[in-house]
C-alpha cells in the first residue's frame, strides 16, 4: 500500500537538509503544503534534499518540492542539490521545474451595478435579436413553403410521413388521456359550482364551450411544445454539431427545404388531427360525470350539445390549431439550427424552444381570444 | 510471470454479434515502451483499447497488469480518446482539475498550478487555461486532452489516434510531445495510430493487429524484415517507404 509522506528538517550542519520519507505522490502531498510553505524561508541556497528513503514520486510530488525550492531565499533559480540514489527523482524535478507554470488569473468581470446592468442590457438585446431572428425565420420558412407548394415534387414526403408518425401520430394516446382528465375536472366544477346556483344542466355546455374553444386546442399545443417541439431542436441541433448541416449546403440540399419545410408540413397536418382527438376525449369525460353526478343520459349529453352549442365554437378551436402548429414547428427548427457546437448552447437551445414555444402559445391564444370577442364569434 | 509486463493480454476474444473481432488475441506491453497499435480501420484496435481500459467486457480471454499486480497497487490508466472528449462547459483548466478535483484532497491553489503543469507539459500556455473547448483548434484540444490525461500522473497513458487530424509540423510536435513526457515521466505507452510517421518516429514496437489477432509485434526493422501480406503492403506501400525515408535520412 501506499506508505505516508513525511519528511525531516536538519538545520546546523554545513547546509540545511530536507529528509523525504515515503510515496509523494497526487494521494498523498495535500497534508504537506502548509507546513513545506512554512519550511520556505529556513531553506538557505545549499540546502540538500535527502532522497534515500524516498519511496514513489510522481510530477505533483516533485512539483511541490520544486515550488518550496523556489520560494526559498534563493528564489526562482534556487538550485537543488540532491543526495542518495532514487530511480525518477532528479528526472522528475527537472521535468517539474522546467514546466512550472500558474494558472492565469480568471478574467474579470463587471461587479456591483455596473455588472448588473451589463447583464440586463445583454439580455434585453439578445432578445430583441431573438425576436428579428425568429420573425425573419417564420418569414424564410413561409417563402420556402410558397415555392414548394408551386413545386409539390420537391416536397419530401417519406421525411413528412415519417415525423407525422413520430411527432403526431405517437402522441396521440397522451393528447387524448389528458384531454380525456380535463373534461373530467371541468365537468366536476360545473356540476359543483352551477348547481350551487340550480342550474347545474348548463354543466354540459360548460364542458363544451370550454373544450371546443381553448382547452382541446391549448393542451395539444402544449403538449407539443414539451413533447415534439424539443425532439426537433435537439435532432437539428446534434446535426448542426456534427457538421451535417454544413454537409448538405456543400452537396446543394436546402436545409430549409429537407428539414425544416417537412416539420412544418407534417405538423400542419397532425395538429388539427390531434385537437379533434382531443376535444372527442374531453368531451366523453364530460360525457361521464354528468351521466354519473347528474344522471343525464349520454343521448341527452349529445342532444343537448346539437341543440346549445353552435357549431362555430368547434371552427374556432380547430382555426387556431394550424397557427399553434406553425408557432410550434418554426421555433422549434429555429433553435435547432441556432445550436452552436458545444453541448451547452444545445441544453440552452432546447430549453428555449420549449419556454418560447409555450410562452407563443399563450400569446396567440389571447389574441385570438381578443379577436374572436370582437368579432362576436 | 514477466514481471516487467505492463499489460498482459491472452485469449482475448471480442464478438459484436456474428462479427468476430478479436480471435484469441495475445499482447504483452512492456513496461517503458512506447507500443504503436496499428492494423486496417475496423480490425479493433479502439476497441482492444477500451477493453484494457476497461469501458468494455471481453467476450472471453484475460487482461491484467502483471508489474502492478506484482506491486500491489491498481495501475493509473490515462486515456486520450480521439477528439478529446473534453467536457464541453468547463475551461481548459478546469478540465485539467477535474480528475484532481475528484480523486485528491489538493488545496485549490495548488491544484491549480498541477493543472497548470501539466497543461505546460503538454505545451499549453496560460492564455488558454480560461478557453472553452470549443473555442480553441483542434491541435490544443487534444493536447489539453493529453493534460488531463497525466493529471493524476497515471503510469499507463493511452492515446487514440493522436495525430489524426493535425498538420504534419503539429503533428510531428506532437510526437515529440509524446517522446519526451514518456521519457521524462517514465511512461508506458498504448497508442493506436495510423500514422506512419509516428509510428517510426517515436515507437519501441508496433504491433500489427490483422485478422483478429497480432499479425506481428517487434520494431519496425524487424517486422519489415519478413513481413508478408497486409503487414508488407502497410510498410512497403508508397507512404511507409517515405516515412521510413524520413526517419532514415533525418
Amino acid at each position: 500500500m501506499a506508505a505516508e509522506a513525511a519528511f525531516d528538517f536538519q538545520e546546523g550542519g554545513r547546509a540545511p537538509i530536507l529528509a523525504l520519507r515515503g510515496d509523494w505522490t497526487v494521494d498523498t502531498i495535500a497534508h504537506l503544503e502548509a507546513d513545506l510553505r512554512q519550511l520556505a524561508d529556513r531553506l538557505t541556497p545549499g540546502a540538500v534534499i535527502d532522497v534515500t528513503q524516498l519511496e514513489r514520486l510522481d510530477v505533483a510530488g516533485a512539483y511541490l518540492i520544486d515550488r518550496t525550492f523556489r520560494e526559498s531565499p534563493g528564489g526562482e533559480s534556487a538550485r537543488i542539490a540532491l543526495r542518495g540514489d532514487h530511480a525518477t527523482a532528479k528526472r522528475l524535478l527537472d521535468a517539474a521545474r522546467k514546466s512550472a507554470a500558474t494558472p492565469a488569473p480568471v478574467p474579470d468581470r463587471p461587479q456591483g451595478l455596473i455588472g448588473f446592468l451589463e447583464i440586463v442590457g445583454r439580455a434585453m438585446a439578445k432578445i430583441w435579436s431573438e425576436i428579428v431572428e425568429t420573425v425573419s425565420f417564420l418569414g424564410e420558412t413561409l417563402v420556402v413553403l410558397a415555392r414548394l407548394l408551386l413545386n409539390p415534387g420537391r416536397i419530401r414526403w417519406v421525411s413528412v410521413v415519417h415525423i407525422m408518425e413520430v411527432a403526431g401520430l405517437n402522441a396521440l394516446p397522451i393528447v387524448m388521456l389528458l384531454s380525456f382528465f380535463i373534461g373530467l375536472v371541468v365537468a366536476y366544477l360545473g356540476a359543483r359550482i352551477l348547481g350551487d346556483f340550480g342550474a347545474s344542466v348548463f354543466t354540459v355546455e360548460l364542458v363544451a364551450f370550454s373544450m371546443l374553444r381553448e382547452f382541446a386546442v391549448v393542451i395539444t399545443a402544449v403538449l407539443l411544445a414539451g413533447r415534439t417541439n424539443s425532439a426537433f431542436t435537439a435532432e437539428i441541433g446534434a446535426m448542426k454539431m456534427r457538421q451535417e448541416i454544413d454537409a448538405m449546403q456543400v452537396i446543394g440540399i436546402k436545409p430549409m427545404e429537407a428539414l425544416v419545410a417537412p416539420r412544418v408540413i407534417a405538423m400542419l397536418a397532425m395538429t388539427p388531427i390531434l385537437t379533434f382527438a382531443a376535444m372527442a376525449s374531453g368531451l366523453f369525460g364530460g360525457l361521464l360525470v354528468t351521466w354519473a353526478e347528474l344522471g343525464v343520459s349520454p343521448a341527452m349529453y349529445f342532444q343537448r350539445i346539437s341543440d346549445a352549442v353552435p357549431e362555430q365554437h368547434f371552427w374556432v378551436g380547430m382555426s387556431k390549431a394550424p397557427a399553434f402548429a406553425l408557432a410550434l414547428a418554426v421555433i422549434g427548427c429555429k433553435q435547432g439550427l441556432s445550436v452552436g457546437d458545444d453541448v451547452a448552447s444545445l441544453g440552452a437551445r432546447v430549453t428555449t424552444s420549449v419556454v418560447q414555444s409555450i410562452f407563443m402559445i399563450i400569446l396567440l391564444d389571447a389574441v385570438f381570444a381578443l379577436w374572436f370577442l370582437e368579432m362576436d364569434w | 510471470m514477466n514481471a516487467d509486463i505492463a499489460i498482459q493480454v491472452r485469449g482475448l476474444v471480442t464478438q459484436f454479434g456474428a462479427q468476430i473481432v478479436h480471435d484469441g488475441l495475445d499482447l504483452d506491453v512492456r513496461r517503458g515502451e512506447i507500443l504503436g497499435v496499428v492494423g486496417p480501420s475496423g480490425c479493433g484496435k479502439s476497441v482492444l483499447l477500451r477493453e484494457i481500459v476497461g469501458l468494455q467486457e471481453v467476450s472471453a480471454g484475460d487482461i491484467s497488469f502483471p508489474y502492478f499486480d506484482a506491486t500491489g497497487l491498481a495501475p493509473r490508466l490515462g486515456v486520450m480518446f480521439q477528439d478529446g472528449a473534453l467536457f464541453s462547459n468547463l475551461t481548459v483548466l478546469e478540465n485539467v482539475e477535474a480528475p484532481l478535483r475528484e480523486h485528491t484532497r489538493l488545496t485549490p491553489a495548488l491544484r491549480g498550478e498541477i493543472a497548470a503543469l501539466k497543461l505546460a507539459m503538454a505545451g499549453l500556455g496560460p492564455e488558454a487555461h480560461h478557453k472553452k473547448p470549443a473555442q480553441i483548434s483542434g491541435g490544443m484540444r487534444k493536447r489539453a486532452a493529453v493534460a488531463r490525461a497525466l493529471a493524476l500522473d497515471p503510469e499507463l497513458l493511452f492515446l487514440d489516434e493522436p495525430t489524426a487530424g493535425l498538420d504534419p509540423i503539429a503533428a510531428a510536435n506532437f510526437d515529440e510531445m509524446t517522446r519526451e513526457l514518456a521519457q521524462s515521466l517514465g511512461l508506458t505507452v498504448f497508442l493506436v495510430t495510423h500514422d506512419l510517421d509516428t509510428l517510426h518516429a517515436i515507437c519501441d514496437r508496433v504491433a500489427v493487429l490483422y485478422g483478429g489477432k497480432v499479425a506481428a509485434l517487434g520494431t519496425i526493422p524487424a517486422i519489415t524484415a519478413n513481413a508478408s501480406g497486409w503487414v508488407n503492403d502497410y510498410f512497403s506501400g508508397p507512404r511507409g517507404r517515405a516515412a521510413g525515408r524520413g526517419v532514415a535520412g533525418g
